[in-house]
């Protein structure tokens, strides 16, 4: 396993007026045998970066590179295996499970020992190696997203990256999930990105969190100094708003504040200085004094504020009660 | 295609007999020049050109000739010419349809732009440009119908190998490092299959009639070589002599057309290109237990509610299956359950809303002092239009994208209380405020897509307080948003209920989302309500299921160092469901009085659990501090 690092990567869509930057120069570290956890909201650009590493959208700028070296031709990017979100859209009706895994075992192997390889990792994934003849559609949700992830270790990744692989599932099989991957994780000493808008989840499976807000990185650090000391308000605002028992909808947050925008700024037209300032709970809506925000982008400058987070007023901490 | 799907194509009458033609003509086309074919060359000095007599029952040709038994024998050279156009077609248009996957952006880009160039051009011409091409003759036309039909064909092509490009599985072949061409064999044709094989039978029919035209016009099979359009011709010409003459070798034509296009047609209403409603009524529900007494000041009130579904191997499927449900006024009750466990379809059965082919049934079923079930589609809508308001969870798809959102709104107090449309618009913005819209005035003249995900949301609430509904049923309204706007709608839908004093019925997976907003949580497995618990009392939840239910989702406090809790298996298939309990099999306190049903008995104040061995022991979550949803 190597280390995968973002450096500067930029992802463009569309042009002229339309245009739009998905991803605005991520520099994101995932060390080698560790798990990061990517959130962000749906639109933030973090489904996009994990596309951009495996190669299906082009880069517009920076570069991806395992342990220094850049990634650029797709021998290179196999290197990487990305599992998608809906398991019932990302294995092909018509193929058994077994062709579907073997696609993925690198050429080179005989056709017997395809086979041996398919139903060893069936067996890794929890699964019956007699199941490699049954179709996806035989299969449960759950099941499918083992296959799937068996598909990924097929091809001997040095990083596998996992895209909210947990929220096209119901509850009771997501856990059966989560521990897998986690339990892969340490016997195969896998380095993973692992996306999720889900909060809990990332935490569950992560020791590095980086949060992502329209296409930038806003704060990285270990899991547990981010969530219960967050240097970036936005990631303060997840945390406050996930859901969960013991906390009444009624009991107030900062970002309930009627004085903030209540929507997500359009990706086509990002506000100028901070990206977050007009939902910012500590930032010039409710601070007039802090016209910086307005003003003056904190991205320079992120990588010397402690967990590298894009606020001008990182130095504040923002301890979350009770976590 | 299945092998069912076959069968279900022949077991359809019109399938069935279009198979049934294709399968005489082919035994024809095999057998009739073998049996016939010297007779139909014989020539009959003594009978030139005769009509219809006992030892020639068609007539005869100017040689002479037993029509008859010349349409006969005339069926292989049609068929055969007819399905060799059809594959020059058929293969053409696949490679020509698959070159803007192989080729780069820009090559793909004008094989494109050619076959959109060609598809303009019409095909009899194209037919007959290149007949003058190859020459006149069998050979000729059979690669001018083959080619002229090509461009067309690759259209289809090109077009459902972009949809099936877009999807997940392709991506992920490619990320395998699956070759373009493997690709292109492995994944992308065998998923276009059924529109192509539906596609290609049609076009057999096509192509036998062109080709009937052409040789009927000269250009096709020369003599002495025959088929149905040669023969066409020559009967034609002495039509007021001896009409057999041309009418046999034209109804030949008709026939086989009509055979491959009914054929084609009968596949695609299989592979699901048109379905097939079926109208019969299932078998009543056994009386289980004498119907309870409504509570009076009930909103909702629904008894051993039933949604049937036709199976597809015959009989009914139930996801929805006995479930008793009662909304007091201005309750706000959250339903849970996984995917498949009857939730959303209880909700729409309720509001009316339920899928055609669905069979509502219920011993009892009020919503806001209506019986809906047994009255017309028109006079549930006068009753029930504005006391019910759905928000439903893809905001996008229930909205009419063409329409302004401030019309859209205002449609409703138009058509329920016959407003004047100023009155109605100035209505419609109000109500956008008043779900906290940011400048409704000008949002209101916006088109739903320049909402966000979450406005969207805020609009269809706003929607349903365009009157002034009893009951407010969301279903999953906060699953495609973010935490933080799914905060900011569950707060309105608090807000808007403590305000009007509506019901809020709140469909969700999520446990944690609806204990936050609800009074009382409804589980639901299998098609049935398993428990009904006060929020308050969640930690103290009786059934084996909702207690898994709630140890297997993590939160921010979980141990990271234990495995989550799971529950094993998976949920029963509606059409196969176990005997008794449906949660027994996966159940770790399963015995065997499991095998027989249980039914909801209270276990606490207020708390009804469907359980035969129901839990009593407190959970072990930090749950004693739930208090979301008190009011």
């Amino acid at each position: 396993m190597r280390e995968l690092s973002f450096e500067g990567t930029t992802v463009r869509f569309g042009t002229g007026r339309s245009a739009l930057t998905a991803v605005d120069g991520v520099d994101l570290t995932v060390p080698a045998g560790s798990v990061v956890g990517l959130v962000g909201e749906s639109g933030s650009g973090k489904s996009t970066l994990a596309k951009a590493a495996v190669g299906l959208v082009p880069t517009a700028g920076g570069e991806i590179r395992l342990d220094c070296a850049p990634l650029r031709t797709r021998r290179d990017r196999r290197k990487l295996q990305l599992v998608f979100q809906d398991p019932h859209a990302s294995l092909d009706p018509r193929m058994t499970i077994g062709e579907s895994i073997a696609e993925a075992v690198p050429v080179r192997r005989r056709r017997a020992a395809r086979t041996a390889e398919v139903a060893r990792l069936l067996e890794l994934v929890g699964l019956n190696p007699a199941r490699a003849r049954s179709l996806p559609s035989g299969l449960s949700g759950g099941q499918r997203q083992r296959v799937a992830l068996a598909r990924a270790l097929a091809a001997e990744p040095e990083v596998v990256l996992a895209d909210e692989i947990t929220s096209a599932l119901d509850v009771s099989v997501q856990g059966s999930v989560l521990n897998l991957v986690r339990d892969l994780q340490r016997r195969l000493g896998l380095t993973m990105l692992f996306i999720s808008h889900d909060l809990s989840v990332v935490r569950y499976v992560s020791d590095v969190i980086a949060v992502m807000y329209l296409g930038r990185i806003v704060e990285a650090g270990p899991a547990d100094a981010v969530l219960s000391a967050p240097r970036h308000p936005y990631t303060r605002t997840l945390l406050d708003a996930a859901p969960a028992f013991g906390v009444a909808l009624d009991d107030p947050v900062p970002a309930d504040d009627p004085r903030l925008d209540a929507e997500a700024p359009s990706p086509h037209d990002p506000p100028l200085g901070c990206r977050f300032h007009r939902r910012c709970p500590i930032g010039p809506l409710t601070r007039p004094e802090r016209t910086i925000c307005a003003e003056t982008d904190p991205q320079p400058g992120a990588a010397d504020r402690p967990h590298r987070a894009a606020c001008h007023f990182a130095a504040e901490i923002l301890e979350v009660p009770g976590r | 295609m299945g092998r069912e799907q076959w069968q279900a194509a022949l077991r359809n009458p019109v399938g069935a007999v279009a198979a049934g033609l294709l399968v005489v003509l082919a035994i024809l086309a095999v057998v009739a020049p073998i049996v016939w074919g010297d007779a139909a060359e014989e020539t009959d000095p003594a009978a030139l050109s005769q009509g219809s007599t006992s030892e020639h029952v068609l007539g005869t040709d100017t040689l002479g000739r037993d029509i008859l038994l010349r349409v006969l024998v005339a069926t292989r050279y049609s068929l055969g010419l007819a399905l060799l156009a059809t594959a020059i077609c058929v293969v053409a248009g696949v490679i020509l349809g698959v070159l803007p996957a192989v080729l780069g952006r820009r090559a793909g880009r004008l094989v494109t732009a050619a076959v959109n160039l060609a598809v303009a051009f019409p095909g009899l011409l194209l037919a007959l440009f290149f007949a003058v091409i190859f020459g006149v003759g069998a050979r000729g036309a059979v690669l001018a119908i083959g080619l002229a039909g090509a461009p067309s064909f690759a259209r289809l092509v090109q077009t459902n190998v972009a949809a099936v490009a877009g999807r997940d599985y392709v991506a992920a072949a490619r990320v395998a490092g699956v070759g373009r061409f493997r690709l292109i064999a492995r994944h992308l044709l065998p998923n276009i299959g059924e529109p192509l094989v539906v596609n290609a039978t049609v076009m057999a029919g096509t192509a036998l009639l062109s080709f009937a035209g052409l040789s009927f016009l000269g250009l096709g099979v020369q003599p002495p070589a025959y088929d149905w359009g040669r023969l066409l011709g020559e009967g034609l010409d002495r039509i007021y002599i001896n009409p057999a003459a041309a009418l046999a070798p034209g109804v030949a034509v008709i026939v086989a057309g009509l055979a491959f296009t009914l054929l084609g047609e009968s596949i695609a209403q299989v592979v699901g290109v048109r379905a097939v409603r079926r109208r019969t009524v299932p078998e009543p529900a056994p009386q289980e237990a004498a119907v309870a007494e409504a509570e009076p000041d009930a909103v909702l009130a629904a008894d051993d509610l039933r949604v049937a579904f036709p199976a597809p191997g015959g009989g009914w499927t139930h996801p929805v299956d006995g479930v008793r449900l009662t909304v007091r006024r201005g309750e706000t009750v959250g339903i849970v359950g996984e995917s498949g466990s009857g939730k959303s379809l209880t909700a729409l059965a309720v509001a009316q809303l339920a899928p055609d082919a669905a069979h509502v049934t219920a011993q009892r079923l009020e919503v806001a002092g209506v019986a809906p079930l047994g009255r017309t589609g028109a006079e549930v809508r006068e009753l029930l239009g504005t006391k019910v308001a759905m928000v439903f969870q893809d905001p996008m798809t229930s909205f009419n994208p063409s329409m302004r959102v401030g019309r859209q709104l205002a449609e409703v107090t138009r058509v329920h209380e016959r407003q004047g449309r100023r009155a109605a618009l100035a209505r419609a913005v109000d109500r956008l405020r008043t779900v906290r819209v940011p400048a409704p005035e000008r949002r209101a003249h916006q088109y739903p897509h320049e909402f966000s995900g979450g406005m969207r949301q805020r609009a269809m609430i706003a929607m349903g307080l365009m009157s002034t509904p009893e009951l407010i049923i969301a279903d999953e309204p906060t699953t495609a948003l973010d935490v933080t706007v799914q905060r900011q709608v569950l707060r309105l839908l608090k807000d808007v209920q403590a305000d009007t004093g509506a019901a809020v019925v709140l469909i969700s997976h999520d446990i944690a989302v609806v204990a936050q907003l609800c009074e009382r949580v409804v589980v639901m497995y299998a098609g049935r309500v398993v428990e009904e618990v006060p929020v308050e009392r969640l930690g103290q939840a009786a059934h084996p299921y909702t207690r898994a239910l709630l140890a297997s989702v993590p939160d921010l406090a979980t141990d990271r160092d234990r495995p989550l809790a799971t529950i094993a298996g998976r949920p029963p298939d509606p059409a196969d469901r176990p005997e008794g309990c449906a949660f027994a099999p996966r159940c770790e306190f399963a015995d065997d009085a499991c095998r027989v049903r249980p039914g909801l008995a209270a276990v606490a104040p207020d708390q009804r659990a469907a359980c035969w061995h129901p839990r009593s022991q407190p959970l072990n979550l930090a749950l004693d501090a739930v208090t979301g949803g008190q009011a």
